[in-house]
């Protein structure tokens, strides 16, 4: 999926990820700040690289602020943006 | 566990807003776009707004700590953000308060000790925008390294008398013009006028300032009027983002020019003379270049326009300007002038 605008998904609660995602000209660029990064940090950035990759997403910008998600609600939240981010119109 | 309801302010409920706001020790900008808040019941409980990419204005009602309303109402203003497609967002806190924020995805650019802190949604944004200043300049810079920073709303004999003078003293000079896009004269004629007004001065670098400098993010009252202490704080934490940009260029001088008839800019001087010494950086204030005994200015230029003075306007600004005045964008903007109200800035 190609990402056509900038999107938005998820909330700042604790348990949740919000993740913002933007188009980039070229590869992926994930920037994490998060609650758990000294433990969690990597395997947090590669659930997204592997989401991401399900989705056949090869470019986008990522800004991903995580307060202690699980895998699966980053999955979610990552693809309710991409999807968000590849419709043809801006929902304005 | 009580409902509570987060929603745009509606018509009447201000007075609120700037209640919460005052038992905080804070008060409403004049210029938010959008106020939104927190109910409980009928009561506002933590409110906050937007102004242009940047949030502003946070209060959460003291009784009320630690419920993570302050993340709610983030949550939902960046919501409002992205609907306008704003996706770089800036703020800028108390010192005190900085940490929260952190918490919320917000990173420290600058700070004016504990009094404020400018911060962004953007992990890498302002290092990403320093590396792009490296970039334009040329490898191995000459000593001494200076800068000067100009919104040259438009470029004036006055801007180039101020750049050839900095030029002349300098190594290398780093010109940064003003990108936010809330001046009559728009952001990209601007840098290409100061680009071809500087053109035979070869130890000139030009930059933009993008979001970091001068801008609607940083220093609100230079393009809407505000009351002194609101602007002489802004121009402080201005004078912070000046100083890392400094550090990662090498900056060791910054030239300022007098305008004589603009009170905040002399109160931005005034700021950044405080400021910038103590993070290793000199300000040298220069004179303005008069015509015949009248300081050269932008608003001078722009007045002339407003009340149709071609000569006037042509004799205080440099061949380059002058043909653009006369091209079909410049007049549409000396159309502008002459239906537009105040053009001295403030």
């Amino acid at each position: 999926m190609e990402i056509k605008h900038g999107a938005m998904a998820g909330t700042l609660e604790s348990s949740d990820i919000m993740v913002t995602i933007l188009p980039n000209p070229d590869g992926i660029q994930i920037d994490l700040t998060s609650s758990v990064e000294q433990y969690y940090g990597d395997s947090i950035r590669a659930t997204m690289h592997r989401t991401l990759e399900a989705l056949g997403v090869s470019s986008a910008r990522i800004e991903a602020v995580d307060h202690g998600a699980l895998d699966c609600t980053i999955q979610a939240r990552l693809t309710t943006a991409v999807r968000r981010a590849s419709r043809e119109e801006v929902a304005k | 566990m009580d409902e509570l309801e987060i929603r745009g302010l509606r018509p009447g409920e201000e007075a609120e807003m700037d209640a919460l706001l005052a038992r905080e020790g804070l008060r409403r900008d004049p210029w938010l776009d959008y106020a939104a808040g927190i109910f409980d019941g009928g009561t506002l409980v933590a409110a906050g707004g937007c102004a242009g990419s940047t949030l502003r204005c946070l209060a959460v009602d003291r009784s009320r700590r630690g419920e993570g309303l302050l993340s709610s109402l983030v949550r939902h203003l960046i919501e409002v953000q992205c609907r306008r497609g704003n996706f770089h967002l800036f703020l800028y806190t108390k010192g005190s308060a900085a940490p929260q924020f952190r918490d919320l995805g917000f990173h420290e650019i600058a700070r004016d000790g504990q009094r404020a802190v400018f911060l962004e949604n953007r992990r890498q944004g302002f290092s990403d925008y320093l590396r792009t200043l490296q970039t334009e300049t040329p490898p191995d810079p000459a000593a001494p390294v200076g800068a000067v920073v100009m919104n040259a709303n438009p470029f004036t004999l006055g801007h180039q008398y101020l750049v050839e003078q900095a030029s002349a003293a300098c190594g290398t000079l780093h010109l940064f013009v003003v990108s936010e896009d809330l001046s009559v004269f728009p952001a990209e004629d601007r840098l290409a006028l100061v680009k071809a007004g500087t053109a035979h001065l070869p130890n000139v670098v030009c930059h933009q300032t993008g979001s970091y400098l001068i801008s609607r993010a940083t220093f609100p009252s230079y393009f809407l009027a505000d009351d002194d202490a609101a602007a002489l704080a802004q121009a402080r934490l201005d004078g912070a983002v000046f100083a890392r940009i400094a550090q990662a260029l090498g900056v060791t001088v910054r030239f300022l020019g007098t305008e004589p008839t603009s009170r905040v800019t002399a109160l931005y001087n005034q700021a950044l003379e405080e400021v910038l010494p103590p993070a290793g950086v000199a300000c040298r204030i220069l004179p303005r270049r008069e015509l015949e005994g009248t300081p050269i200015s932008a608003s001078s230029v722009r007045q002339a326009l407003k009340d149709g003075d071609w000569a006037l306007a042509e004799r205080l600004v440099p061949p380059s300007t002058a043909a653009y005045l006369h091209s079909e964008k410049g007049q549409l903007v000396a159309a502008r002038l002459r239906t537009a109200g105040q053009v001295i800035h403030h």
